[in-house]
């Protein structure tokens, strides 16, 4: 399915938030603020990772975007449409946070219950739905009722069902939970194929690793306000001051040394004039975790 | 459109495996075969013993039907989250609604079907054993059964109200019993107090309960055994406005569900 | 806004439907609002546990079938009731709950006088004796029952002495004595049922009674009257207008019922009114 609202979202964002809050009453009938006057613009072919702890308000901008809930104030659109609109969705492949599905349904019932919905037709859905099982090694379980699936099983048939109408938005609350080793690096290659095709992907997250792997850009959001968004690289590279050297010397022994930028460039010319083997040079910057970290211990003061 | 029919297909499927749902209908065909057998109880009338007891066979299987899957299929979805993946699709609340609803009053009417012939056969070989004076007036019992399903669909719309409001299934379930118990007395109650005999009775009980008569559906409407069984001519003018009562009152039903299902949060 | 219009047009269309609907439903032959009862042996199976509220409510429907009835009676106008669904609907709901007073009760107040079922009631009271064995009512009304309909002063002795026995209380022994010696009497009618009017809860069944007492005190009227009539004039009269107008009586009494009074050839007490032709005035002797 290709989109017929590529040409209006050129731009601006495929995703555009603008003010975005979210207040409902507790069962105390307080007050609490779960998103606080959010603005992001998301570009088409970008892969954006929207990080925070726990309760920070990811899943209520997420359910916001996929008309789940409705916003206090602000706007959000889709594809150009604002998301109180189910037409919004024509172009969107969207994985909720631990997800169910009818398991009274196999695995091929579920995409061709997904794919109708998108208005395909059975004989492209059935060629489809082969091709993303196979892409998420899910082929061994098509024709089985989702009722004996694992929880890793359902999260795949979760990104299946995303995939199967080929959108150009994605949006994966907590695509990795769930899942084994394997089944997260098979995720990470899903959505690094899906930066290589040029879609657009939204996923939130807590875990920082993932969003240094795979993301162009990242959101940190803490206690319902976006405190920060930055470029991955710029975090990662722009922050780095220092240089791990390993360096092996003619008695087999491995020093490691802690070098400055400006002092690397000596301190390989020393380890050449003493014949020793230069083993390593890594840049040792802040890394992701310690950035998100920094924010969030910034919020608690 | 689209939506509607994706939904209607996926809750069929779901009604189809569903070993409750195999149970209730194995507990009817029971009833209905076990009908010629409790008609023998009745020397007199074999065969208007064996027609009641098939009529209300599948009375109360439909009833069970509609209050459980009109109370339990949104609800079930919202309980155990469908909803985020299903209302996720570009599908219209309305359409999933209205969805639903189609897939149950199918399942009630394939139903009322099937038990409807079961029990023709039934009547039939009750029939045998003494040989009543009349025969089975075949219009007249379809149309008991028909009105009995469409009755049986309106509370399912009602059940679907309660369920696309309420976070709980008690509202859906013990709400729609309350609204079948209710509904079958309103006509006897209002003919009551608005009879001569009541006039002890304070206005202000009268005109709640005036009230509440064109509130609440009237099931009396709805109610044909008697001239099933004892063939008494229908009324087609009784019929014509039964039905035109039927598609109106469910339609403001699910005008209502779809409103409230619309302002729902699914957090 | 469109869709606040459709609302609204649904709505009128509603009301259009529901008034006429309404009314079609009032108009039901009656035998449609009171429905059909299986037998109670089947009903008992299925009720599962909940036979009293089953009971209760049966005998509620055509307690309430029977008010419209009476509607139609007191507005002169002759309906038949369906008696044979009454009666078994009645009788299932007794063998369903057996202590259920309201049945018994019932079954007094409306299948003796103008259905002329006494014999049939007696066999229910006769069922809940059986269970109620503290209630003196229902001995004394088979008691009643067997002397004014049936003329059978042997079983009504029987019952008569029962409730005194069951209540402790002598007067059904006298009312014993007083049967035998007012047999057949209309007055024996009016003492009861003016019991029974003191006793009555449900107004309408309290206005039938009256309706009843009213009628056998009419006729009571007339049946002096001719009486005196005879004695002064030496023959009886042929018109019941003869007794006004020689002054035995003011005038000639309504019969609640809607009908006329007159004279049969035997030279009794009769009405026009075209169930009272079944009503016990004068209860048949002979048989």
């Amino acid at each position: 399915m290709t989109s017929d609202s590529n040409c209006a979202v050129e731009s601006s964002g495929l995703i555009e938030i603008t003010g975005l809050s979210k207040t409902y009453r507790s069962k105390k009938l307080a007050l609490v603020e779960a998103l606080k006057n959010l603005d992001l613009l998301i570009g088409k072919g970008e892969v954006f990772g929207f990080l925070g702890p726990n309760g920070a308000g990811k899943s209520t901008t997420i359910k916001i975007l996929t008309g789940q809930i409705r916003q206090t104030a602000g706007s959000a659109q889709l594809a150009g449409q604002t998301v109180s609109d189910y037409r919004c969705r024509r172009d969107l492949g969207y994985l909720p946070e631990n997800p169910v599905f009818y398991d009274y349904l196999t695995a091929t019932e579920y995409l061709a219950f997904v794919g109708r919905a998108f208005g395909m037709s059975d004989s492209v859905i059935r060629q489809r739905a082969g091709e993303v099982l196979g892409l998420l090694d899910l082929q061994h379980a098509a024709k089985r009722p989702m009722r004996g699936f694992s929880k890793g099983m359902v999260q795949r048939l979760g990104l299946a069902q995303t995939l199967i109408h080929d959108p150009q938005v994605f949006i994966f609350d907590e695509p990795m939970s769930g899942l084994d080793p394997v089944g997260r690096a098979l995720v990470k290659q899903l959505i690094k194929d899906l930066k290589r095709q040029g879609k657009t992907v939204f996923f939130s997250t807590h875990i920082t690793a993932d969003v240094e792997e795979i993301c162009d850009r990242v959101g940190v959001i803490v206690q319902g306000q976006l405190r920060a968004v930055d470029k991955v690289s710029d975090i990662v590279i722009g922050d780095t001051d220092n240089y791990r050297l390993h360096v092996r010397h003619g008695d087999g022994s491995v020093i490691e040394e802690i070098v400055s930028r400006n002092m690397l460039k000596q301190k390989v010319v020393n380890a050449w004039a003493d014949q020793g083997a230069l083993e390593k040079v890594v840049p040792v910057g802040r890394n992701l975790e310690d950035y998100f970290l920094d924010i969030v211990n910034n919020v608690n003061k | 459109m689209n939506g509607f029919w994706v939904v209607l297909i996926a809750a069929l499927r779901g009604f189809l495996r569903d070993r409750v749902l195999h149970a209730l209908l194995g507990f009817a065909l029971l009833l209905l075969v076990l009908a010629p057998v409790f008609s023998l109880f009745s020397m007199r009338q074999v065969q208007e013993l064996s027609t009641t007891v098939a009529l209300s066979a599948i009375s109360l299987t439909l009833l069970v039907l509609a209050v459980m899957l009109g109370g339990f299929s949104v609800w079930r979805d919202v309980e155990r989250r469908y909803t985020a993946s299903v209302l996720g699709l570009p599908i219209p609340r309305s359409s999933y609604l209205l969805g639903k609803f189609a897939a149950v009053a199918v399942v009630l009417m394939s139903t009322s079907i099937f038990l409807g012939f079961v029990s023709l056969v039934s009547v039939h070989i009750a029939a045998s054993f003494y040989p009543p004076d009349r025969s089975l007036d075949l219009m007249n019992f379809m149309a008991a059964i028909a009105a009995c399903s469409l009755k049986y669909i309106l509370l399912s719309a009602f059940a679907l109200l309660f369920s696309s409001l309420s976070t709980s299934f008690f509202l859906p379930v013990f709400g729609s019993l309350a609204v079948y118990l209710a509904g079958g007395a309103t006509q006897e109650v209002v003919e009551y107090v608005t009879g001569p005999s009541a006039q002890s009775l304070s206005n202000s009980l009268i005109t709640t309960v005036k009230g509440l008569y064109y509130l609440l559906p009237n099931f009396a409407a709805f109610d044909l055994s008697f001239q099933a069984i004892y063939g008494i001519p229908l009324s087609v003018e009784g019929l014509l406005l039964t039905f035109g009562y039927f598609l109106v009152y469910t339609s403001l039903l699910l005008l209502l569900a779809c409103y409230c299902l619309a302002r729902r949060e699914f957090p | 806004m469109k869709k606040l219009l459709a609302l609204l047009f649904m709505v009128g269309l509603y009301v259009a439907l529901v008034v006429p609907l309404g009314d079609h439903l009032r108009e039901r032959p009656l035998n449609v609002k009171l429905g059909y009862t299986p037998d109670a042996r089947l009903l008992k199976l299925v009720a599962g546990g909940q036979q009293t509220i089953l009971a209760e409510s049966m005998t509620l429907k055509v307690i309430f079938y029977f008010g419209t009835v009476i509607e139609h009676w007191i507005q002169q106008e002759f309906v038949q009731p369906e008696y044979f669904n009454m009666f078994k609907t009645i009788e299932a709901a007794a063998i369903l709950d057996p202590y259920n007073m309201d049945t018994y009760y019932f079954a007094q107040a409306a299948f003796t006088w103008e259905l002329g079922r006494a014999k049939d009631v007696n066999r229910l009271l006769e069922h809940g004796m059986k269970y109620r064995d503290w209630d003196e009512s229902l001995p004394f009304y088979a008691g009643f029952n067997s002397a004014y309909f049936l003329q059978d002063y042997d079983s009504a002795a029987k019952y008569m002495q029962k409730a005194a026995e069951v209540s402790g209380n002598s007067m059904y022994t006298n009312l014993a004595a007083r049967f035998f010696y007012e047999a057949g009497d209309s007055r024996m009618g009016v003492a009861f049922l003016e019991t029974m009017i003191r006793q009555a809860k449900n107004p309408q069944v309290k206005r039938l009674y009256e309706m009843r007492r009213d009628v056998l005190l009419a006729v009571q009227t007339l049946e002096t009257g001719v009486a005196d009539f005879a004695e002064r004039f030496g023959k009886q009269p042929t018109e019941l207008e003869q007794l006004v107008v020689r002054g035995l009586i003011a005038e000639l009494p309504l019969d609640p019922y809607g009908g006329q009074f007159f004279l049969d050839d035997k030279g009794r007490v009769r009405t026009t009114s075209k169930f009272t032709e079944k009503l016990a005035v004068e209860p048949d002797k002979g048989e």
